[in-house]
């Protein structure tokens, strides 16, 4: 079974190499942010791949946009805004803050500081409610608790 | 103010269940496509059948047009040859942009003239909407245009802006719905 899992683990990762590879490049940083821009452009066509995982045509013809901008010298910044210009912001995984945008950042901040005050002020009135123990409680307890030490004295 | 508090719950269910039933109908491929309302992209590429000629945005202006991108090798677009070639017998200007198979490009190569003799069979045998292909040889207008497969569809207006867009096949609903009040707007002034 461990041997198994080895092979197959092997496996996965050499065909994850020999797709690098069909794109040669003699700058290491240039490497780095094609290998990046794959991981971080969206495929059009298949929707929850990037375009290093997808098999469509169109993830073909990014993949190659995106090799000859590269080796064109174009940053990363130019290569996203060059695509996001055509495919528009679905094309990129990380899409900019907008006024539609924002309210994924919004929503939980906004249920987290209404959930925390409504706590607080829950959390308030029945403590103080606890803690004031009424004259007459006070008696009561002590009352049973003389009882219980004449008991435990008679014994 | 008792009571108020009670609809909390009742209006957050209905709020959480007004949201999930618009994803059930939602189609999350529906994405527009970024170049609407903006003008066709600049191109200079050859004519499919006689590669020697070439074409340009300028080309394409004058009167509104249906810019067809397809291939031989898309079955949508078999589908779709002959309701377009009805639309081109009723005054419909249709251009093609000929968009290979990627991954044929990729691996094997494309032959042009296998190319050529495929495109002529196909449109023998289904009609011929187009009044000329345009080769998008490395798919770079297609790219631009933000296509994301065959077949895709734009209209231009006589200026060259792009005002509709579908992607998939154009049948008689597609145009009626998307496309004829568009071109009615423009053939009648």
């Amino acid at each position: 079974m461990k041997y198994l899992i080895l092979i197959m683990l092997s496996l996965v990762s050499l065909t994850l190499t020999a797709a690098e590879q069909n794109y040669p490049f003699d700058d290491v940083q240039k490497e780095q942010d094609f290998n990046q821009l794959l991981q971080e452009l969206r495929c059009p066509k298949c929707q929850n791949q990037n375009i290093a995982d997808s098999n469509a045509l169109v993830a073909i013809d990014l993949k190659n946009k995106t090799y000859q901008l590269v080796q064109e010298g174009k940053s990363k910044k130019e290569v996203v805004d060059f695509m996001v210009q055509r495919y528009g912001n679905f094309v990129h995984y990380d899409p900019p803050i907008n006024s539609l945008t924002i309210w994924l950042w919004l929503v939980p901040i906004l249920f987290i500081v209404l959930l925390a005050g409504w706590i607080i002020l829950n959390s308030r009135k029945p403590n103080i409610a606890a803690h004031s123990i009424s004259e007459q409680d006070k008696q009561k307890a002590a009352a049973l608790l003389a009882e219980i030490e004449a008991e435990r004295k008679n014994k | 103010m008792k009571h108020l508090k009670l609809f909390i719950p009742v209006a957050a269910f209905l709020a959480a269940s007004v949201f999930f039933y618009m994803g059930l109908f939602s189609d999350p491929t529906d994405v527009k496509n970024a170049n609407l309302q903006r003008p066709m992209p600049e191109f200079s590429l050859p004519d499919l059948m006689q590669p020697e000629k070439t074409y340009h945005r300028e080309d394409l202006l004058g009167e509104v047009t249906l810019i067809n991108v397809w291939g031989t090798w898309c079955v949508t677009c078999r589908v779709e040859l002959p309701y377009m070639t009805k639309l081109r017998q009723q005054g419909i200007k249709i251009v093609g942009v000929y968009y290979d198979n990627a991954a044929e490009a990729e691996f094997s190569g494309i032959n042009l003239q296998q190319t050529q003799a495929d495109v002529k069979q196909m449109l023998a045998n289904l009609g011929n909407p187009f009044v000329f292909n345009i080769y998008d040889k490395d798919r770079d207008l297609s790219l631009d245009l933000g296509v994301t497969g065959a077949p895709e569809s734009f209209l231009i207006d006589p200026e060259g802006q792009i005002i509709a867009h579908r992607r998939g096949a154009i049948d008689e609903r597609v145009w009626q719905r998307d496309f004829a009040p568009l071109v009615a707007q423009y053939q009648g002034k």
